[in-house]
């Protein structure tokens, strides 16, 4: 235990910061915005390839994808970069964080070269196809169906809140395909490019505006994908989930620990809130670093999701409560102007409100992961 | 930065485990002097938290807290025997004042060391029978409570809420209703989750103020008072969730349960609640 940096790590994060000095897009380039989580508008994607030709894309990954072996206290330095800097990490991030890491993780070399090169290049983009109208909480209870028929899958079902679908260029799919397995067996995954016929995709506005278009149905009617396109074995999928979803969830914590940061920074919060507002970052941070270190019960990464969604929620909350009447105003500016972040960020009070149940309800949801700390830390009954 | 127990400091924590599940029914003494053979007492900030969390956890009975943390960060030595210290802002509940053998007084002229005989000290009965506070008569104090009782007290509280959550997790994992284990329903489940997390949260933040006085960091002061606030809030939840979960056995003197929640809400109450602690951040 110690505060002081690590010289090693402060030479990584020295050398990553030089890079952002250097080659960060200005504001003028910046101005046109992204409009979904797959619609990376050209000057971003100019952005994320000079991020992929130098390894600083994602430095775990190796040199050829982005990366350079970079260790995960090396990731935690070029995350708080970027988070200091507010940077948003990616405007495809599903594509870059899940969909990329699950096909190098689980593909074969020819998926790796063909898939999550371009994906990471921002040639492509990529959603995520996973939760259905009748599988949420319960992931393995998907029924989107896909039969082998030869050197093809036809796929038939539904899935449902997409993100970015509409805009993305593949899907990473999971489907049914053994029907009389049990069901966390007999799942399998698929990459779906989105103009295969037979895919369509519906985008739906959110809570926040009609016109917000990040949620997708997406309807697949004998889609045919061809057997090259399988990622990971035959009915092994649900490994390929927890594998995505893992990927997602090691540095989750610091999306929360931003989120937190903000309303530190931008003075947002109420007076009687602001020290619940400091303890939580702090903690948050020391469980996060605490959770870098080895032989960690992978449940405790539900404690830091659990834990910084529900922080930063109550504390948007209290600073929604803390404006009174202006909090009303929607459309609004309620930060400042940061060209490199997401406008959501600095969007009306009530916006920023809404969308923290992204992160109370996305990726597991809070109920969801307290059954987890009871069950695989407390060892409660299933 | 890094925050995770490094080999030794792991040692030292399954050390202290196995000594104090196994010293469990010694007398008060025994336990004083098992400690200092150990040399528990001359451990540096981390390392004493350490050693606070399993102490609170089994609820020691001994002046050890107030040696370690009031009296030692005051006057920069170790007292002969017991120790403890009088500030302002302790008021009538001066920890251990009616069985310390030396007492720090910190007074306009700067710490002053009596014997515990000379300082009049009056035991105050308390809710919690298992702590000793007294009521000092001493006019000319000044403020200045060290940062360690803050985190010692902290720590220890910690320690409570991970007892007062062990034994409800050993309750409901064992107690039947409706022909099922009661821990089985998520509406208990969710509560003990939420006194985990509650508790992950104080003691991180209480470990990092140790480290933060270890270090002799800045931030030692801010740090001191987010320990105190978290173990605060901690033990409130841990509180109630836990004696509630527990159910009417909870509710029973026969019942271990009753010590912990008492040493845990004690915890919080002295040297300043979580609600002084927040408003002490906001400056």
């Amino acid at each position: 235990m110690r505060l002081a940096a690590d010289p090693e790590i402060e030479e990584f994060r020295a050398e990553f910061a030089a890079f952002l000095d250097a080659n960060l897009p200005s504001a003028e380039e910046a101005v046109p915005r992204a409009k979904s989580s797959a619609d990376v508008p050209g000057w971003a994607r100019v952005w994320q390839r000079k991020l992929f030709d130098a390894g600083w894309l994602v430095p775990g990954n190796l040199p050829e994808y982005g990366g350079r072996n970079a260790s995960l206290p090396q990731l935690l330095a070029h995350a708080e970069e970027m988070s200091r800097r507010r940077i948003y990490h990616s405007f495809n991030p599903q594509g870059v964080g899940i969909i990329a890491a699950s096909i190098l993780s689980f593909g074969t070399e020819e998926q790796k070269r063909r898939w999550a090169a371009p994906i990471l290049r921002a040639d492509i983009t990529a959603a995520l196809g996973m939760s259905e109208p009748g599988a949420g909480s319960d992931l393995a209870g998907l029924r989107t169906r896909a039969a082998l028929e030869g050197h093809h899958f036809v796929v038939n079902g539904q899935k449902v809140w997409t993100s970015g679908a509409h805009d993305a260029d593949v899907l990473l799919t999971f489907v049914r395909t053994d029907p009389d397995a049990p069901k966390h067996k007999g799942i399998s995954v698929l990459l779906i490019p989105t103009d295969t016929e037979g895919v369509v995709r519906r985008p739906f506005g959110s809570i926040a505006d009609p016109d917000d278009f990040d949620f997708n149905e997406v309807f697949f009617t004998d889609v045919r994908v061809p057997r090259e396109n399988l990622i990971g074995p035959l009915n092994e999928g649900w490994k390929v989930a927890n594998g995505s979803l893992g990927h997602e969830r090691t540095l989750l914590w610091l999306s929360y620990a931003e989120r937190l940061e903000d309303l530190i920074r931008d003075a947002a919060c109420d007076e009687e809130w602001y020290a619940t507002l400091l303890m939580d970052f702090q903690a948050l941070k020391l469980l996060g670093y605490r959770q870098l270190g080895a032989d960690r019960n992978p449940a405790e990464v539900s404690v830091l999701k659990l834990f910084g969604s529900e922080a930063v929620q109550n504390a948007t909350l209290r600073a929604l409560e803390a404006h009174g009447t202006e909090a009303l105003r929607h459309p609004a500016s309620t930060a400042p102007h940061f060209h490199m972040n997401m406008e959501v960020f600095s969007s009306s009070w009530f916006e920023r409100y809404a969308r923290s149940f992204g992160g109370t309800i996305a990726g597991g949801t809070s109920e969801i992961q307290r059954n987890i700390i009871a069950e695989r830390i407390l060892g409660l009954p299933r | 930065m890094e925050f995770e127990f490094d080999e030794d400091q792991r040692m030292l924590q399954r050390m202290v485990r196995e000594t104090v599940a196994k010293s469990r029914a010694l007398p008060e003494d025994q336990l004083w002097s098992t400690y200092l053979e150990l040399g528990w007492l001359e451990a540096p900030p981390v390392e004493l938290a350490i050693i606070l969390e399993e102490l609170g956890y089994a609820a020691d009975p001994t002046p050890f807290l107030a040696t370690a943390t009031w009296f030692a960060p005051l006057t920069g030595r170790l007292p002969n025997g017991s120790g403890t210290a009088v500030f302002d802002g302790v008021g009538e509940f001066v920890l251990d004042a009616d069985r310390a053998d030396e007492i720090a007084l910190l007074t306009s002229d700067g710490v002053v060391v009596r014997s515990g005989a000379e300082v009049r000290a009056e035991r105050v009965v308390v809710f919690d029978p298992t702590i000793h506070v007294a009521r000092v008569e001493q006019p000319e104090l000044v403020a200045g409570v060290p940062e360690l009782a803050l985190t010692g007290l902290a720590i220890s509280t910690v320690g409570s809420c991970r007892r007062i959550l062990d034994l409800v997790v050993a309750h409901v994992k064992q107690r039947q209703q409706f022909g099922v284990p009661i821990g089985s329903f998520q509406a208990v489940k969710h509560k003990a989750a939420d006194m985990y997390v509650a508790i992950e949260r104080a003691r991180a933040l209480a470990l990092y103020s140790a480290l933060t006085i270890a270090e002799d960091d800045p931030e030692r002061a801010r740090a001191a008072a987010m320990a105190k606030a978290a173990a605060g809030e901690c033990q409130r939840l841990c509180f109630q969730s836990g004696f509630q979960l527990f159910g009417a056995m909870g509710y029973t003197w026969e019942n271990e349960l009753q010590i912990h929640l008492k040493r845990a809400k004690a915890g919080d109450l002295l040297l300043g609640s979580a609600a002084v602690h927040r408003r002490a951040l906001l400056v």
